[in-house]
């Protein structure tokens, strides 16, 4: 039996980082991946949708640049061309880390592991037959897409009419009309795309706003440019059937049917637990998910668990982060997992970046908070560049202990400049001391500054 | 006015010595001559009297502090006199106890930047830390600017990183408190997933005193940087055994110290090393060796905190009695810890002495950068051929270890070859 001193389950953001961290640690690691390394965030969600969004956003450019005095005609977009450029990219990173691999003799295995029990040796992992042992198991097997007993969507699944995100990167031929069930990240992030190149998009959400627990004032802000562009919203809907070609839904008591030519359901995603052998160990899990410490220890020594599949979070990330600290634990490092300052970003158009807590959150804490919200106007930049733009930046700030805890901002470069608020969260700076900080002229950033001198 | 106590200068070699124990704590009444502290250079431990009469007003340092030399250390004086003028560096240097507990959350409300201070005060300057602070604070993750410094000069030492790295409440970056590590103090722990803990270890582990660190660092050191080897010899102890017993006899009529078998061995080293000048010798910077003229001979001695070897200095212009009254009060510093620290070095060849302990043969280690060193052990009986007849005598062994790149195999022998003819006939020796 092949042992090793670590044995990860998932070869995603948090399992391949932390085969990587381990293996430079000096530990001997295996990863077990039955889909190809990089998960659903190289595979099937952040990369890919992003290589489709850029393409949107240049045909956009290129198709409405009459604002800014460009005139082009016969812009058109090539759908298939999108997606093989899309599958280049995916393909390029995925060897990238599988290099990595490689470089750092860590040892991949192409097949699902199931988890088989813990002796003198270590934990036992089996997969396809043969059996491996490790001192030390690392659980990383992510999330899968939520699917709610909807009658007819399991025969839409099958069908080809009904897709998750892993089916909906890869349409060759664009629909002309599409559903998306679920008005959250995913599910905006694609409506998006399809909105902007050409297929007429509904989104149905249980809520009464979108992007899930984005600011409200922020996800008012993303609807109205969203309305604007053509997408139609039917909030605080609820569906209850889905047919050959159509969706039937509830509106305030009101049966309502839409057509479309496709599906996309996106209403979230669960902890992956199942069938991998969790409880011929006892790992205890909490409504699906494994219950971690701060050291993303799970109930049993030596068994961490990193990632989605832990459900703290679902950002790649965070799984990132939670991996290193894992492993930093292993090998009796200090360090320590907080979730207090990650930030989070939906790629529409606008960008919306948010890290730390909203005003709503931070009052249901009971913190005593000020907020304040300035226009992105106020940027030169911003003003220069975007067109009728209504992009804000808001700060949420801690009035007791005069520190930022949460910055919450919709425009353009949002998600490149988040970090700049997340750094200031972690680091508990003084608002006296942020006015400190020097901002580069002209850039959308400043707009951070202005707000901070509106406290 | 109140008056300050310096950390005396135990040896012209010596720069820092660390606090041990205070005996003396802030409020206590004390007199000229009261012992206020014990303290510890890398070779000696010591207690300090005090220098003044008067109420004990500040202590700047704690235990475990290393302080320079003629450094202020406390305060004596009448009570409520100021003693900022005495403080070493103008202000008191934070004490390893009550900075590491958190701060009270009372005190947070009043004062938001209580995560910082520490930081605050080193930003204009680099941080002062010693090497194996660095090292440690590396090896374990932790941000060094976050420990609270012990050290002279507010400078951070290894314990603050230890006591960082193990107690510090800090969930932040690089162990930095964060305010929710302020609040949680005031709180009860919240239960944690129950992570079973690992079996309690049954041992103890005792951290290596500054002697006990001196010796293990000259041990390991010389043996992985000399070529040394050993050569065993034994002698025929009857005459010394005799004579001492002689000696012995009419100590008092004489008025002649108690002389051991040792110091017959002592005083024959001292003669005979001046024949052979390469094992009377230093290796310098490892390819020059340095003969003395004289002999400073180290004896080994036995002592609670560990192995200590002062030095007989100028042994070879020393009569028999004057070697033997000399060993003894030195073994005697040695061993209640009061010795000068200058006598604890620049020997120019050791003598060990495991004889007592019935060791019969062992392998000294070169007491570097000496090239020689004499184990003596204990007497056994031997069979000696004579006229056809086998005689028992009293043998004595001697082990001799010597450096290789110094001294070859066979000068080393006859170096043994001449010392056990001395040995053997003692008094041509003393007569001589």
């Amino acid at each position: 039996m092949d042992s090793f001193d670590l044995i990860v389950l998932g070869g995603g953001p948090a399992g391949y980082l932390a085969a990587e961290r381990a293996a430079q640690g000096g530990m001997k690691v295996a990863v077990f991946e039955k889909r190809a390394l990089g998960g659903v965030c190289l595979n099937e969600g952040c990369i890919p949708s992003k290589a489709l969004l850029n393409s949107a956003k240049v045909y956009e450019y290129a198709a409405h640049g009459e604002k800014y005095g460009v005139m082009a005609t016969g812009v058109a977009i090539d759908h298939a061309a999108v997606v093989a450029r899309k599958n280049k990219v995916v393909k390029q990173l995925v060897a990238g880390v599988s290099m990595a691999m490689k470089k750092l003799n860590v040892t991949v295995i192409d097949k699902p592991a199931v988890i088989k029990g813990k002796n003198a040796a270590g934990f036992t992992v089996a997969a396809d037959g043969t059996e491996y042992s490790a001192g030390k198991l690392l659980i990383a097997t992510g999330s899968v897409p939520v699917l709610p007993p909807i009658p007819g969507l399991r025969e839409g699944l099958e069908s080809g009419f009904v897709l998750t995100n892993r089916e909906i990167l890869d349409l060759e031929v664009l629909p002309e009309s599409l559903i998306v069930i679920g008005g959250g990240v995913i599910g905006l992030e694609m409506a998006s795309y399809f909105n902007s190149v050409g297929s007429k998009v509904t989104v149905i959400e249980m809520l009464d706003k979108i992007a899930g627990p984005t600011d409200n004032e922020i996800s008012d802000i993303l609807l109205k440019n969203y309305k604007k562009k053509g997408v139609d919203f039917k909030l605080s809907c609820k569906v209850t059937a889905v047919g050959k070609d159509s969706v039937t839904y509830e509106e305030k008591g009101e049966v309502k049917t839409v057509n479309a030519e496709k599906v996309l359901v996106s209403i979230g995603r669960k902890p992956f637990t199942e069938g991998i052998g969790l409880e011929s160990i006892g790992v205890y899990t909490e409504r699906g998910a494994i219950v971690t410490d701060d050291h993303l220890r799970t109930n049993i020594a030596g068994v961490y668990a990193a990632g989605d599949v832990n459900g703290k979070s679902m950002l790649a990330h965070t799984a990132y982060r939670e991996s290193e600290v894992a492993v930093n634990h292993m090998l009796g490092r200090r360090d320590i997992m907080r979730y207090n300052a990650i930030p989070s970003v939906i790629y529409t158009n606008p960008e919306v970046a948010c890290v730390g807590e909203t005003d709503e959150s931070a009052k249901a804490k009971g913190i005593d908070v000020q907020t304040v919200s300035v226009s992105m106007r106020m940027s030169g930049r911003y003003l220069a560049e975007v067109e009728g733009g209504n992009g804000i930046a808001k700060l949420v700030v801690d009035k007791k202990y005069n520190r930022l805890i949460g910055a919450h901002l919709i425009g353009s470069y949002v998600s490149e400049m988040i970090y700049g608020a997340a750094l200031m969260i972690e680091t508990e700076m003084r608002i006296e001391d942020l006015k400190e900080l020097v901002f580069p002229h002209p850039t959308v950033s400043e707009v951070i500054r202005e707000a901070l001198f509106e406290i | 006015m109140a008056s300050g106590v310096l950390m005396p200068k135990a040896g012209i070699t010596v720069e820092e010595c660390m606090i041990t124990h205070w005996d003396k704590k802030v409020g206590d009444l004390v007199k000229v001559g009261d012992i206020l502290f014990s303290y510890e250079t890398d070779k000696a431990a010591f207690e300090c009297e005090s220098t003044a009469e008067g109420e004990l007003l500040e202590i700047f340092f704690e235990d475990g502090a290393e302080v320079p030399v003629l450094v202020n250390v406390c305060a004596i004086g009448k009570a409520g006199e100021d003693v900022s003028a005495l403080r070493p560096d103008g202000t008191k240097i934070a004490d390893v106890s009550s900075s590491t507990s958190a701060p009270q959350p009372e005190k947070v409300m009043a004062d938001i930047t209580i995560a910082a201070p520490i930081a605050v005060q080193q930003v204009n300057s680099e941080l002062k830390i010693s090497p194996r602070a660095r090292n440690l604070a590396e090896k374990t993750y932790v941000d060094p600017r976050n420990a609270a410094p012990s050290g002279p000069y507010g400078r951070v030492i290894e314990q603050d990183i230890r006591t960082l790295s193990e107690n510090g409440k800090g969930t932040g970056i690089g162990g930095k408190v964060r305010i929710e590590d302020l609040n949680a103090a005031a709180q009860p722990v919240a239960a944690k997933p129950a992570v079973p803990s690992p079996a309690v270890n049954e041992y103890t582990d005792i951290k290596f005193s500054k002697i006990r660190s001196a010796i293990a660092q000259a041990m390991s050191t010389s043996l992985s940087a000399s070529a040394q080897l050993t050569h065993h010899h034994s002698f025929d102890a009857t005459n010394i055994l005799a004579l001492r017993k002689g000696l012995k006899e009419n100590a008092e009529r004489l008025r002649l110290p108690n002389i051991t078998l040792n110091d017959f061995i002592l005083f024959a080293v001292s003669r005979t090393l001046l024949n052979h000048p390469d094992l009377n010798a230093h290796i310098v910077d490892g390819n020059v060796l340095r003969r003395f003229r004289d002999v400073h001979l180290g004896v080994a001695i036995d002592t609670p905190r560990g192995l200590m070897v002062p030095v007989i200095f100028y042994a070879n212009r020393k009569s028999l009695s004057e070697i033997a009254v000399e060993a003894k009060e030195l073994a005697k510093q040695a061993q209640a810890g009061t010795i000068n620290p200058d006598l604890l070095q620049g020997g120019t060849f050791t003598v060990s002495n495991l004889g007592a302990l019935g060791v019969e043969m062992f392998t000294p280690i070169l007491n570097p950068p000496q090239t020689g060193i004499l184990g003596v052990c204990n007497i056994v009986n031997r069979l000696k051929e004579a006229g056809g007849e086998y005689k028992p005598y009293p043998a004595m062994g001697l082990s001799i270890t010597y450096h290789h790149r110094a001294v070859d195999g066979a000068p080393e022998a006859r170096f043994a070859q001449e010392l056990i003819s001395n040995l053997e006939n003692f008094s041509i020796l003393l007569v001589k």
